[in-house]
């Protein structure tokens, strides 16, 4: 059965709570609803990031999410823009 | 903010070339940071590294992209760079704007940043250079309500579209460049403004395959004019440039002296698919040749012209050399049409199915020509359900294994694949 949205939610916070790394790609989300469509699950991300569940991270050329609560301060990143 | 010692770039005002290094100077006298950015700059050419850090999470609230973090890594010494972070302001379609509305930018950038621009990005953005944090917001606002206009893109968004001016001032546009560019602008908003993909995506729309915004090397979706008929030839005045009665290129060479005009040498020999000839006095063009090079629409603008059925052909994948080398798009579909009355809908459709199967498909910092290269044109072909065609294939094949599908051979075939793999270990 298709996972509703609020449960694709849950699974992306718990997902951005766990992983090794604070900041993931938005590729990295979508195992959390393989039915539904990369662009839905993109929708749903940015949607957690108005809701102030994610926060986008940027390198300039790439950009990534993150949970407010695993990103300490405003540093740089190293890398190509 | 203390004026640094700057002898390496000193050196670089000497000479009769404008030098950014003065034009900073300058800047720095209403702008002290600016004298930060030379400081820390020598400090960077005595290091031989930058010390410029990039990323991180600024940004506008609800917005994913636009604007740029940048951190100085010696704040210490270079307090005024501390921030300097970088805002990318969605151009006007065709780089139109009043001399009112940049004055207004420059005030607006006066006030809140450094002063200092990049006009433009090489997506095409006004680039806006160095500002602080806790500027953004009301650098957002006001830029939004009172000079109407928005941030571009930046990340993993859709980047800021941009368009050659088309058919504003140019006889040769075979769409409305700048309608595209506009409506394409408002309908992916979401995708310019917050990040959807695996890495950029860029669209540019040229009007004819002079391509004067380089959209087949710069641009991941590329739109490029063209016509399906025939080259419409006036013959009288291919006599008139014959006689020298008008100046080749429009007058643009008149200045050197490239002697008499000479149809054969500057045209027909200089054709790379060599369709043309004369017939006593009147210039031929197989047309079913021709690869719209633009080479003698240039040069004799007034004898000739596109065919009379516009449109559009779309090349993908172009992308400069950041993972893998730069590469040109590739032509995937020859012929499109481009209308606003369908509002571009046969467009928009060939871009989504772009997306769906890059979105799944391609690596996380991969643009969408490494993905066709890494599976092939033939696959990306299928996806985006193309008949192959010659012009797609642009070497005879040298890999001698020919693979068919089922469905490609007349009665298919059937293959049991586990009892294959008995004998055949994968």
């Amino acid at each position: 059965m298709a996972m509703s949205v609020e449960e694709v939610e849950a699974a992306i916070i718990e997902k951005a709570k766990k992983a090794p790394k604070p900041q993931l790609y938005i590729k990295d989300f979508y195992k959390c609803a393989p039915d539904m469509k990369p662009r839905q699950i993109k929708k749903i991300a940015n949607k957690l990031v108005e809701k102030g569940e994610l926060m986008f991270w940027s390198s300039g050329s790439t950009t990534m999410y993150a949970r407010p609560d695993r990103i300490k301060d405003e540093e740089g990143a190293e890398g190509i823009n | 903010m203390a004026k640094h010692d700057t002898p390496m770039l000193d050196e670089l005002e000497k000479g009769p070339w404008p030098s950014f290094v003065t034009d900073m100077k300058r800047q720095a006298e209403t702008h002290p940071e600016c004298w930060d950015i030379l400081g820390q700059l020598e400090l960077s050419y005595e290091d031989k590294i930058t010390h410029w850090k990039h990323g991180g999470i600024v940004g506008v609230f609800g917005y994913g992209g636009g604007i740029v973090g940048r951190y100085s890594d010696v704040p210490d010494r270079f307090p005024g760079v501390e921030h300097f972070h970088t805002i990318r302001v969605n151009q006007p379609a065709g780089l139109y704007y009043s001399t009112e509305n940049l004055r207004a930018l420059m005030d607006l950038w006066d006030k809140y940043g450094s002063g200092m621009t990049n006009m433009h990005g090489s997506t095409g953005d006004m680039i806006l250079l160095g500002t602080r944090t806790e500027n953004l917001e009301p650098l957002f606002w006001d830029l939004t309500h009172d000079l109407g206009q928005d941030l571009g893109g930046s990340g993993s968004n859709l980047r800021t579209p941009s368009c050659c001016l088309g058919e504003s001032r140019c006889e040769w546009a075979c769409y409305d460049t700048q309608d595209i560019c506009y409506a394409l602008t408002m309908h992916y908003q979401d995708e310019i403004h917050r990040p959807a993909f695996p890495y950029k995506f860029k669209f540019k729309f040229s009007g004819c395959a002079n391509d004067c915004v380089a959209a087949i090397a710069r641009s991941d979706f590329a739109v490029i004019g063209t016509w399906k008929d025939d080259i419409q030839i006036d013959q009288a005045a291919v006599k008139e440039y014959v006689a020298g009665n008008y100046p080749a290129n429009g007058g643009a060479h008149k200045d050197g002296d490239w002697g008499p005009f000479n149809l054969k040498k500057e045209v027909i020999d200089l054709c790379p698919t060599q369709c043309m000839w004369m017939e006593g006095d009147e210039l031929k063009i197989d047309n079913s040749e021709c690869n719209r090079c633009m080479h003698c629409i240039n040069v004799m603008p007034r004898a000739l012209r596109p065919g009379k059925e516009k449109g559009a052909t779309i090349c993908i994948g172009a992308k400069a050399p950041i993972l893998d080398g730069a590469q040109f798009a590739t032509m995937i579909i020859p012929f499109i049409e481009v209308s606003k009355d369908n509002e571009y809908e046969n467009i928009i459709d060939v871009i989504e199915r772009i997306w769906d199967w890059w979105m799944e498909v391609g690596k996380n910092r991969e643009r969408v020509g490494e993905t066709m290269q890494r599976v092939g044109l033939p696959t990306f072909l299928s996806v985006m359900e193309v008949e192959p065609i010659p012009q797609h294939v642009k070497e005879p094949r040298s890999n001698p294994y020919v693979f068919w599908k089922e469905e490609e051979v007349p009665g298919g075939f059937e293959r049991d694949i586990v009892e294959f793999r008995k004998r055949h270990a994968a």
